[in-house]
């Protein structure tokens, strides 16, 4: 069978093939994608259009329930429903003529469940506006949204923006902590290096960092076509992606160092020093600079890199495996790329 | 106390040489100099908001043209000599206090100048002479480190402008913003922590650099 030595890098195969089928083939949760108008004002009757994704209003038929509700938790239901097709829907709500917050204009959330789809929330679905003063007291038949359904499905979460670009969460954010990592390791073999002055540690350090920048490279790539979709451009001038390319730059510069020394033994000792310098610079400059100023990214402003509600249990299934797998794989990557640069080094020895 | 002996010795060969071969200073002053007299020729009127990225970039360039010949001045059997007389840590500190110093007078006689050539936007003195202590010690730090690194290769002033950088970025942001503070540019209730972190970048590279010192150094 597998030889011992070798099972970790068929695990890290298995894991980055498990997470390219789950995390493109797991379907997303239905979720409201818009409403048709999104303002309203207190008394009257509204009539909204909802446009959902890959939700089923047709099939759901009676099992359909839809509220509005105040941040308070106080809540009116639909008067009335009628699904227009699986995608769209009209809902009626008779506004109350006194809103219960103080505000002139109040957001309020859209709750849709039925037994297909499990519960869809649209978060400051519509605005409300408190047209006059104080009518006479009413009935307002408030409820509190209860017995959701769940429809046992296992899906990754609908977030408005994102859509099906949440599915980069698998790919965009291991890479960089498979990049961290093999740069971690670039700079434990350059220690070992100045400790030892063994000449494989030096070449392991060099693949290390190769593989390291192919990591960043693609973290890179797989940003900017993140942030095209949901940003709207490729490079938005974003602190942390100013800061991701200059860790870039400094890295390219350890590769134009190592190819300015003849004397190999030289070379590694110089470069083993950068390389442990420039880590050290790389600690302000990804995670402290960029939570000084704002950021599109999550988590800046002090905030860690990455909030525990921004990932479902079923995202972590992917999610996890993912940066094991994704850091495993760069291993093997750079063990073959030493191996390489190990042979590379004895042809040279022996012209 | 024995430590402290040999680096002010050093450090007095140190202003010795500097003042012995004047031409490399008096050549950094003229390029300060001209620098600043092709700046106001083609800028006529300088905008703060310019004027505080203008100054860390003169300085930026200043610094590496000055400290690239840090290591490169003493060659051969004197480095030998050196080598077998003194500890490395001694070595780099006294270099580094030097190029601070350098880089304080350097940076002080830049300012001197836009205010001679035009005028001074600087609200906060205090502030701003502190920032020009911790970005010079920073410089000074960074680039004294990467002198060494490259002193052995042939072509060591662009390969040092490579190296650095990258790496002086997180330095010259967070003074950059400092001093947009002390020219009032922005009104920033951080301001103790971004002199915080500064300090802490400052330290965490001198303290780096003077563990890898003795590992370069030994040739």
């Amino acid at each position: 069978m597998i030889e011992k030595g070798k099972i970790w890098k068929f695990s890290g195969v298995i894991l980055i093939v498990y997470v390219i089928i789950a995390g493109l083939l797991i379907p997303l949760k239905p979720g409201i994608e818009s409403v048709e108008p999104s303002y309203g004002n207190a008394g009257e009757t509204l009539k909204i259009q909802v446009t959902g994704y890959n939700t089923h209003f047709k099939e759901a038929g009676n099992s359909l329930r839809a509220w509005l509700k105040w941040d308070n938790g106080k809540a009116i239901a639909a008067t009335e429903m009628v699904a227009l097709d699986e995608r769209r829907m009209n809902l009626t709500f008779s506004i109350p003529n006194n809103l219960p917050e103080n505000t002139e204009v109040q957001a309020v959330t859209l709750l849709i469940d039925s037994e297909t789809d499990g519960t869809s929330v649209l978060p400051s679905a519509i605005f409300l506006t408190q047209t006059e003063e104080v009518i006479a007291a009413e009935e307002v038949p408030w409820v509190k949204p209860a017995n959701f359904s769940n429809n046992g499905m296992i899906t990754f979460p609908f977030r408005n923006i994102l859509g099906e670009t949440i599915r980069n969460t698998y790919f965009h954010v291991p890479l960089w902590f498979g990049m961290m990592f093999l740069f971690l390791f670039a700079v434990i073999h350059s220690i070992k290096y100045l400790r030892k002055g063994d000449a494989e540690s030096d070449l392991k350090a060099e693949a290390y960092t190769q593989t390291g920048i192919i990591y960043g490279l693609l973290g890179l790539i797989t940003g900017a076509l993140w942030a095209k979709n949901t940003w709207g451009a490729y490079w938005s001038w974003d602190i942390k992606q100013n800061m991701t390319v200059v860790a870039l730059l400094i890295y390219a510069a350890y590769f134009i160092l190592r190819a300015s020394f003849e004397d190999p033994e030289k070379r590694a000792r110089v470069c083993a020093a950068y390389g442990i310098f420039a880590f050290s610079t790389l600690i302000p400059l990804l995670y402290v600079i960029p939570r000084l100023t704002d950021s599109l990214h999550p988590g800046s402003g002090g905030n860690p890199a990455f909030g525990s509600q921004d990932l479902d249990n079923t995202m972590r299934m992917v999610f996890y495996p993912a940066v094991i797998g994704f850091t495993l794989f760069g291993f093997w990557l750079s063990s073959l790329q030493f191996r390489y640069l190990r042979l590379q080094k004895l042809r040279e020895d022996l012209d | 106390m024995k430590d402290l002996h040999f680096i002010l010795l050093l450090l007095r060969k140190e202003f010795l040489l500097e003042f012995r071969t004047r031409s490399a200073i008096s050549g950094i002053f003229l390029y300060v100099i001209s620098t600043l007299f092709v700046v106001y020729e083609t800028f006529v009127k300088i905008q703060p908001n310019v004027w505080n990225t203008l100054f860390w970039i003169i300085l930026l360039f200043v610094a590496v043209n000055a400290m690239v010949k840090s290591f490169v001045q003493e060659k051969g059997n004197r480095v030998l000599y050196y080598y077998s007389l003194l500890n490395p840590s001694h070595v780099l500190i006294a270099k580094i206090v030097y190029n601070t110093l350098l880089l304080l007078v350097l940076s002080l006689l830049i300012w001197g100048l836009f205010i001679f050539f035009g005028d001074n936007p600087v609200k906060d003195m205090g502030l701003f002479l502190l920032i020009l202590f911790l970005g010079s010690f920073g410089f000074s730090v960074t680039f004294t480190f990467l002198a060494s690194l490259v002193a052995a290769s042939n072509q060591s002033s662009t390969l040092l402008a490579v190296l650095s950088f990258p790496l002086i970025i997180p330095i010259i942001l967070m003074l950059v913003k400092i001093s947009a503070h002390a020219l009032r540019l922005i009104q920033d209730t951080a301001v103790s922590g971004d002199l915080a972190i500064l300090v802490a970048i400052d330290l965490l590279l001198c303290g780096v650099a003077l563990l890898l010192f003795p590992f370069i150094w030994r040739d």
